[in-house]
This record gives C-alpha cells, sequence and structure tokens, in this order.
C-alpha cells in the first residue's frame, strides 16, 4: 500500500465517528474569540456552562433511551412541569430537601409512567412519550394558570443555579457530578451494558437473557429523572415558572445527541459525546448573540449547523476512509498495485494469516459512519 | 487453475469470468477467480466460508468491482458497475437473505421498482392487469395460483418466497440466475420441492449458478462444479467424473486430511468415552402446550445425553425450545430442571437454572453484531465479571474471552475484534463459548450449523460432543436430518405442535442402510398428515 502513512494517520483520525463535528467545535470556538474579544473571558466561559446545562443534563438521560433504540420526546414538558411542582412546593413552605425531591419525583413519575406503557404494555415509544410532552405541556398550563409560581426566598434553592463553589458555577458541579455518574452507568454497569445489548439486536439480546423490557422501563425512568433534576435548576435559575417553560428543549437535546454522534437507530452513543454536543449548541448561541444576530435567527442558524455538522462528519468520514482504503478504482494510489501476480505471496499471505489485520476495525466503524 | 476450454465452440458458452481478483485493505477476497457458465446448465460453485464465493457473486451482480480481471457474456467483455447492468445483461441474483418485502403482495414484489404503467408514455397508473398477464405462463409452471399473486409475501414459507424471486427473474427475461445458498433455510422436502424448480428453470433453457455448501444435494442436480478455495479457481469439473471425497479434498485443500469428519464420515467425529457418573435426568417436560404451537409435549433429557429434534418447518422445533428458554409462556404442562418443578418466565431465568442456547438465525438473534467478542461472551451472565455486582469487569472479561478463543478454536484476531467481522462458523462458536460461560447443564442448539462451512460444522459437532461428554445435556434442532443422526443419541419427531414419534439413530458407524432406514422414518413422522 502506497499511502502516505501522514495521510494514512489523519484519515484514520477523521474516520473516526464525531471528530469532525470537534473540529467544527473548535473552529467555531477560534471564530468567535477572533470575532469578538469578551467571547474567551471567564465570565462568559462559565456564563455559557451554565446555559449548556438544562440541554446537557436532557441530553445525557436521552443518550440512555437512544442507546436502546428509543426516543423521549416528552422531556421538554417534563423539565417544564417538574419546574412548577418544585416552586409550588417550596412557595407552599416545604423544606428544600423535599422540595428538590418532588421536583425529580415528578419528572421520574412521568418516566415510570412512559417506560411501562412503552415497555410493559408495547406501545410505540415515540407516540407515548409524544402523548406525554402533551399531557406534560397541558399539566403545567393549569397549574400555572391557578398559582403565582415566583419568587421564593430560600438562599440554599437559589444557590443550585447561582451560587459558586471557589469560583466554578454550583449548576456546572453539579452537571458534572450527574454527568460523570451517568456515563459510568452506561459503560460500566450491567444495566449499561444491557442497554447497549438491547439497543445493537432486541430480540438475540432477549434469547442471551437480557432482560430487555427492564431495561427499556429503566432508561425512560432515568430520562424523567434528568428532566425532574433539569426542571430544579431551571426552577432555581429564574424563581419563576411560567406555562410554555422548557418546550422545544426535548429537541434541543435530541439534536445535542445526534450531534455527539450517537445514533437514533440504537447501541451506540456515550453519555459525554452528548454533553459535548450540548456544548456546541450552547457555544453556538452565545457566540451569535455576542455577535449581536438578532435571536429570531437562533433557531434557524441551530438547525442549519446541525444538518450541516452530521452531513460534514460523514463526507469527511467517506472521503478519509476511501482514500485510506483506496477502494476508489480511479486512485491510482490504492492497494491495488500488484494484481499482475494474484498467485503471489501477498495473496496467500493475507488469506492465511490470522494476524490482526491493520484495516478491520477502521472499516467497521466506517460502515457505521455511513449507517447511523 | 487457467482456462482450457473455453475456446470450445461445442456447448454455448454464456458466461465467462477470466482471472477476477478483488483487494480488500489487507486481504485478498479474490485472488484469480475463472468461471464459465454454458447456456442451460446447473453449474455449483463449491467452496467453504471464506473461499470468495460471496464476493464473486457481489461482482457477477455488479455490487462488487473487481481491481482486476474481465467478465465476458456471450464471449463480449462486459462491464457490472450497478445492479442494473448485471440485470440487463439477463443476470438475476438470489440472495441468500431473500429481498422481498413481507408486506406486499407477490405481483407488487416480483414488479418492485420495474412496475408496468398505462396510459401516455408509459407513466400513467400501475397496470394490474399487465402486471399479471406477463408472469401468468410461469406461475402456472411454479405451482403459484393467480389467487397467490394478490396475497403478501409474508404469508407463505421460505420456499414459496424463493419461487417469488424465480418468478421475478423470469418475468424480466433473466438468461442467468444465481442461487446463494437456496437451501439453507428449507426443510428436507422443501428442498426436494426447489430442485425440481432447478430443473424447470434449466428446462427453459437458463443457466443457474448455484453456491451451496452440501456436498449431497449436488448429485442428479448439478451438471459440472466449480470449486474456489482462499479466493482461486482450484477445479473445474463435470459433476459425473468427481466423487464427494475429491470435492471435499478440493475445498478444504491440505486441512482435509486432519478433519476427515466433513465427508459424512462418522468415525472421525466420534463420540468421546461416556460421560462422567451415570445419567441423571435434567429436564422434563409433562404435557407442555402453547396453543396453538405447542400440544402436550412430553421428553425428558439427562445427563450425557444428546436429543435431536426432527420436523418441517412450522411444526413447533423453535416454539418448543422458546417455552423451555422461558422466551415464551406455556399455557398448560410442567417443566421440571432437575427433578424439581420450575417456571421459566425469562430466558435469564433458565440462564440461572443452567438451560442456555445457541438460537436460530446466528446473525439476526445468536450474535450482537456491533459488540466484540469479549462483550458478547458475558452478555449473559454480566454478575460474573462485575465487581459489588455492579461494576464490570473489563480485562477479567478479555481474559475470559481468550480462554474460550483457545479452547473453541476461535480463529480471531483478538477478544475486542468486533463479531460481525468473523466468519460465521466462528462466530457460532462465541455463541457457544456464551453459553458456557453460564455454566449450563444443558444447551439448547437451534439448527448450530446453518449457514457455516463444512470444517466448522465438524467443529461445532465436537464441540457439542465434549459439551455432553462433560455431564451436560443437548437438545439440537436441525432440518438436516443426516446431521440428526449423526449427533444424536435420540430423535423426537415433531409435527403440528406434538411429538410424533421417536427414532433411534444407529451410533454404531458407516452402516448407510441403517441411516436410509431411520431417515425414512423420520421423513414419514414428520409429514404424515393427521387425518
Amino acid at each position: 500500500m502506497s499511502v502516505s502513512p501522514l495521510s494514512r494517520r489523519l484519515s484514520r483520525v477523521f474516520a473516526v465517528e464525531g471528530v469532525a463535528v470537534a473540529v467544527i467545535f473548535v473552529g467555531m470556538i477560534v471564530f468567535f474569540s477572533l470575532a469578538s474579544p469578551f467571547f474567551l473571558t471567564g465570565g462568559n466561559i462559565s456564563n455559557l456552562l451554565i446555559e449548556s446545562v438544562i440541554i446537557a443534563l436532557l441530553a445525557a438521560g436521552m443518550t440512555f433511551v437512544l442507546v436502546v433504540g428509543g426516543i423521549d420526546l416528552s422531556v421538554g414538558s417534563v423539565t417544564g412541569l417538574s419546574a412548577a411542582t418544585t416552586m409550588w412546593a417550596l412557595m407552599s413552605g416545604a423544606p428544600l430537601p423535599v422540595g428538590l425531591l418532588i421536583g425529580i419525583g415528578t419528572g421520574v413519575l412521568a418516566g415510570v409512567v412512559n417506560g411501562a406503557v412503552i415497555a410493559l404494555l408495547g406501545v410505540n415509544d415515540f407516540i407515548v412519550t409524544l402523548a406525554m410532552l402533551s399531557v406534560g405541556a397541558g399539566l403545567l398550563q393549569v397549574v400555572t394558570s391557578n398559582v403565582q409560581l415566583t419568587g421564593v426566598e430560600s438562599e440554599a434553592f437559589l444557590w443550585l443555579a447561582g451560587g459558586d463553589v471557589l469560583g466554578v458555577p454550583a449548576p456546572v458541579l453539579i452537571a458534572v457530578v450527574v454527568v460523570a455518574v451517568l456515563e459510568f452507568v452506561l459503560i460500566a454497569t450491567p444495566f449499561g451494558r444491557s442497554a447497549y445489548a438491547a439497543g445493537i439486536g432486541p430480540r438475540a439480546a432477549e434469547l442471551a437473557g437480557v432482560p430487555v423490557r427492564r431495561v427499556r422501563f429503566g432508561v425512560y425512568v432515568l430520562s424523567g429523572a434528568c428532566a425532574g433534576g433539569a426542571g430544579v435548576l431551571l426552577a432555581s435559575k429564574l424563581n419563576s415558572v411560567q406555562s410554555g417553560l422548557a418546550s422545544g428543549y426535548e429537541l434541543t437535546a435530541i439534536a445535542a445527541a445526534v450531534l455527539g454522534g450517537i445514533s437514533l437507530a440504537g447501541g451506540r452513543g456515550s453519555v459525554w459525546r452528548a454533553v459535548l454536543g450540548a456544548l456546541f449548541l450552547g457555544t453556538l448561541s452565545q457566540g451569535l448573540q455576542m455577535l449581536g444576530v438578532d435571536p429570531l435567527w437562533f433557531t434557524i442558524v441551530t438547525g442549519l449547523s446541525i444538518v450541516a455538522a452530521v452531513a460534514l462528519d460523514r463526507v469527511v468520514g467517506r472521503i478519509a476512509l476511501s482514500r485510506l482504503l483506496g477502494a476508489d478504482p480511479s486512485t491510482p494510489a490504492g492497494p491495488s498495485d500488484g494484481p499482475a501476480d494474484p498467485g503471489g505471496p501477498t495473496a496467500d499471505a493475507a488469506l492465511e494469516n490470522d494476524d490482526p489485520r491493520l484495516d478491520q476495525p477502521l472499516a467497521g466503524s466506517a460502515r457505521e459512519a455511513r449507517t447511523s | 487453475m487457467p482456462d482450457q476450454d473455453t475456446q470450445d465452440p461445442e456447448p454455448q458458452e454464456l458466461l465467462r469470468v477470466e482471472g477476477v481478483v478483488k483487494h480488500y485493505p489487507g486481504v485478498v477476497a479474490l485472488g484469480g477467480v475463472s468461471l464459465d457458465v454454458r447456456a442451460g446448465e446447473i453449474h455449483a460453485l463449491l467452496g467453504e466460508n471464506g473461499a470468495g464465493k460471496s464476493t464473486l457473486i457481489g461482482v457477477l451482480s455488479g455490487i462488487t468491482q473487481p481491481t482486476s480481471g474481465q467478465v465476458f457474456v456471450d464471449g463480449a467483455p462486459v462491464q457490472l458497475r450497478r445492479p442494473r447492468d448485471a440485470q440487463d445483461l439477463g443476470i438475476t441474483t438470489i440472495h441468500q437473505e431473500l429481498s422481498l418485502a413481507p408486506d406486499l403482495t407477490v405481483l407488487q414484489n416480483i414488479f418492485l421498482g420495474r412496475e408496468l404503467r398505462r396510459g401516455p408514455f408509459g407513466r400513467g397508473l400501475l397496470d394490474e392487469r399487465a402486471m399479471s398477464n406477463r408472469v401468468q405462463d410461469v406461475i402456472a409452471d411454479f405451482g403459484l395460483t393467480e389467487r397467490d399473486l394478490r396475497r403478501p409475501v409474508g404469508e407463505f414459507g421460505a420456499l414459496t418466497q424463493h419461487v417469488v424471486e424465480i418468478v421475478k427473474a423470469l418475468a424480466f427475461d433473466a438468461r442467468l440466475v444465481i442461487l446463494d445458498e437456496p437451501t439453507s433455510g428449507l426443510a428436507e422436502e422443501e428442498r426436494v420441492a426447489l430442485f425440481d424448480h432447478m430443473r424447470r428453470l434449466r428446462e427453459r433453457g437458463i443457466s443457474i449458478v448455484w453456491v451451496t455448501h452440501r456436498l449431497d444435494e449436488l448429485y442428479g442436480l448439478a451438471d459440472r462444479i466449480t470449486v474456489l478455495r482462499d479466493g482461486r479457481t482450484v477445479a473445474r469439473t463435470d459433476t459425473d467424473e468427481s466423487t464427494p471425497e475429491d470435492l471435499v479434498r478440493l475445498m478444504v485443500g491440505r486441512k482435509a486430511t486432519s478433519l476427515g469428519a466433513v465427508a459424512e464420515d462418522r468415525t472421525a467425529a466420534e463420540r468421546p468415552a461416556g460421560p462422567a457418573g451415570s445419567p441423571v435426568e435434567v429436564l422434563r417436560l409433562e404435557n407442555v402446550s402453547r396453543r396453538p404451537v405447542l400440544h402436550d409435549v412430553s421428553l425428558t433429557i439427562s445427563s450425557g445425553e444428546i436429543l435431536g429434534i426432527a420436523g418441517v418447518a412450522g411444526a413447533g422445533r423453535t416454539e418448543l425450545a422458546r417455552v423451555i428458554l422461558g422466551a415464551d409462556r406455556i399455557d398448560g404442562g410442567q417443566i421440571s430442571v432437575d427433578g424439581k418443578p420450575v417456571r421459566i418466565r425469562h430466558p435469564r431465568d433458565a440462564y440461572r437454572l443452567g438451560i442456555a442456547m445457541v438460537p436460530e438465525e446466528r446473525k439476526t438473534l445468536g450474535i450482537l453484531a456491533d459488540f466484540p467478542l469479549d462483550k458478547n461472551t458475558t452478555v449473559s451472565r454480566l454478575g460474573k465479571v462485575a465487581r459489588l455486582g455492579m461494576m464490570l469487569d473489563r480485562r477479567r472479561e478479555r481474559a475470559v474471552t481468550r480462554d474460550y478463543i483457545d479452547e473453541l478454536g476461535v480463529r480471531t484476531s483478538s477478544a475486542s475484534e468486533r463479531i460481525r467481522n468473523l466468519s460465521g462458523g466462528n462466530q457460532q462458536k462465541i455463541v457457544i463459548a456464551r453459553c458456557l460461560f453460564t455454566g449450563p447443564r444443558l444447551i439448547i442448539f437451534d439448527e448450530p450449523t446453518q449457514g457455516i462451512d463444512v470444517a466448522a460444522k465438524a467443529e461445532v459437532y465436537r464441540l457439542i460432543h465434549r459439551f455432553v461428554a462433560g455431564g451436560g445435556a443437548a437438545l439440537v434442532i436441525s432440518s438436516e436430518i443426516p446431521e440428526l443422526l449423526h449427533v444424536s443419541d435420540r430423535i423426537l419427531v415433531m409435527r403440528e405442535g406434538a411429538i410424533a414419534g421417536e427414532v433411534r439413530p444407529d451410533l454404531r458407524g458407516d452402516d448407510l442402510e441403517a441411516d436410509e432406514r431411520a431417515s425414512a422414518e423420520i421423513m414419514s413422522l414428520a409429514a404424515r398428515s393427521v387425518a
């Protein structure tokens, strides 16, 4: 093979899923910092992180659902509803821990209902969570039209979103801990492994003894709990809840996960990648804001950037791969140099040798990049 | 071996492949393949997994672009850049995984993407009548009726689906049909029916390239044979001039001596010495039912025993396996493990009780394709590799898997290799490793050798025997009667969800007549209609 080692190495790096997105991410940061001297200041970075925390939490929970091949469209309104129940509890004089429990519990309850109907009754996940989205939004409306939810005076509660520890914003700290725990659960525990197995092949996993239904139930509860937590943080940040709060967040969370390279087909993904996707979106909107772009354009730019990033990831990955493989017959530098002697020693060696084949795993990952 | 007789003007040559080479990075899939197919012949393409049959088919159907070499049709060089190019030349490939849409009707499937239309410029509405007229004479020949055309393909069995593919080929004037292991999912009498269809195709002057693993099928059907090994054509012969022994030697090459078992030679895969200790009952089923697929099934399996299950497709064999594993609930009867009545609600319960299964359809139900070998191996008992029951120990998972790789002779670069990159036989060994890892006393093997090559088959048999010799019990479900006769101590024949009878094969050795008698008995039990 006559591909040069450098381009070969570069190709390999780019063929790894998500690398192109990461590169765009870095490029975007460079662009914004050149365009605005304030972009890379400590204050702005911490602001950016705080703004991204809510979506990051939702995307982290969503990752589990996507890994088993499901989808949770309900998290937006469940976040809003959880914020409302938290505020309501605190305003009714409940102590902070009870308020938090009620807020997170609201999310868990929604997740339990989602999970039970999807996993136990076998109803389509899209429909169930879409219905929950609607129910949650409706309940939020009912609650907010009856009670004025604003102005909690608990310092501790407001600290959750506004405080800091040694200069690090509290919500960022909370998110880091939660994300680390969730990543551990997904990567290193039997539950997480079962989630991947269920996503790769539910029928095969079932026959292999994986409790597929239980796992499916579990991921919706987890996603609901994340929405509950996000709701609490949102309530603390705004100290006010109105109808329509957090609506549309579910799509942003899914977009973040997709940007992180998580497949909607299931079986692949990790929490930190989804969080990276959330940061990507956060950076974008923050940067646009600093450049003075009309906020009305944000969602449009966000949408276009998602398509652009994912498409580029795919195209770059494919070009890099075909260069590496020399599969394109028009590429003169392919491995097709020696066909004149089909019976030569290389042919024998390649087929009879069991040594690790250099390109095999890469070929696999490229195939996925294409099908994901 | 280079071409010698292609200049021979006598029989009319339809297709010729000369020196086709296909490189993939690090692998030479084809290292110089030659093939010539005459008009109106059945040409068998033999070779083990990895011999290059699939790649060659890919080249002929326009899916794969060869690195070098040339394909000729009617003596003229052709370029097959897209599947459409091959179709236009009259080359149709019927893949092992049929490409039919189950919810569309037979007629819709036949004309899928090439529908006939009426109205101006042929761009108007679909013309159902024209379409059904076009296949009228063909369907009658292949046993389909006018009404069948309007039924969804999913309602038919595997054989009829093959027939639909064949009709589809004929409707568009195919001259060469490539059949990729067409009999792998078929029951005995369905195979016979398919062979009749193949003869009918030949009578119509259509050539068939027939990929198969099974030597016993060739005789009396194939006209000529091409054998591939390690990506090259190693022999081309008239079927009458070869013996199965020759062919096996050609297919496996130098490995032949150590794998004499492959030639249906029972002695080489002989059962190891008897099991340790005296047999104890492992599993008992009493009047187990799951209506409408299972009726009052009773059986027992003891340690050291291999119980075969025969029957036609739909006789309830897989359904039986599924209720034993707890994948489906029973609605009557009693299952006992070690003499104790149990309720198995989920496969997980079964694995805990010491029952494991190697499922049918390895690719979709056996392996977890995106997982590496080690994650495939441990998935059924993650608790065994988890610290404190919650943190998976990756190093132990890999170590355990490496042990199985050595023990079962899995050919792979490492335990972290993705299982989808392995050959069928090696994938199946990892599925068996997964079962062994759960520490089972009974393993259910559902079509364990489906779609794997002859050498790997012999190794799977050996693993079954070894497991049983160590005091385990095995339940082997198979559509191949020779396979059942080869591995089983007893064979239960199922028919319409019930046990129709029991046959004991002659385990002593090479008595072909006894085998024939036993298989005739199995077939009559399996087929007899319940009046």
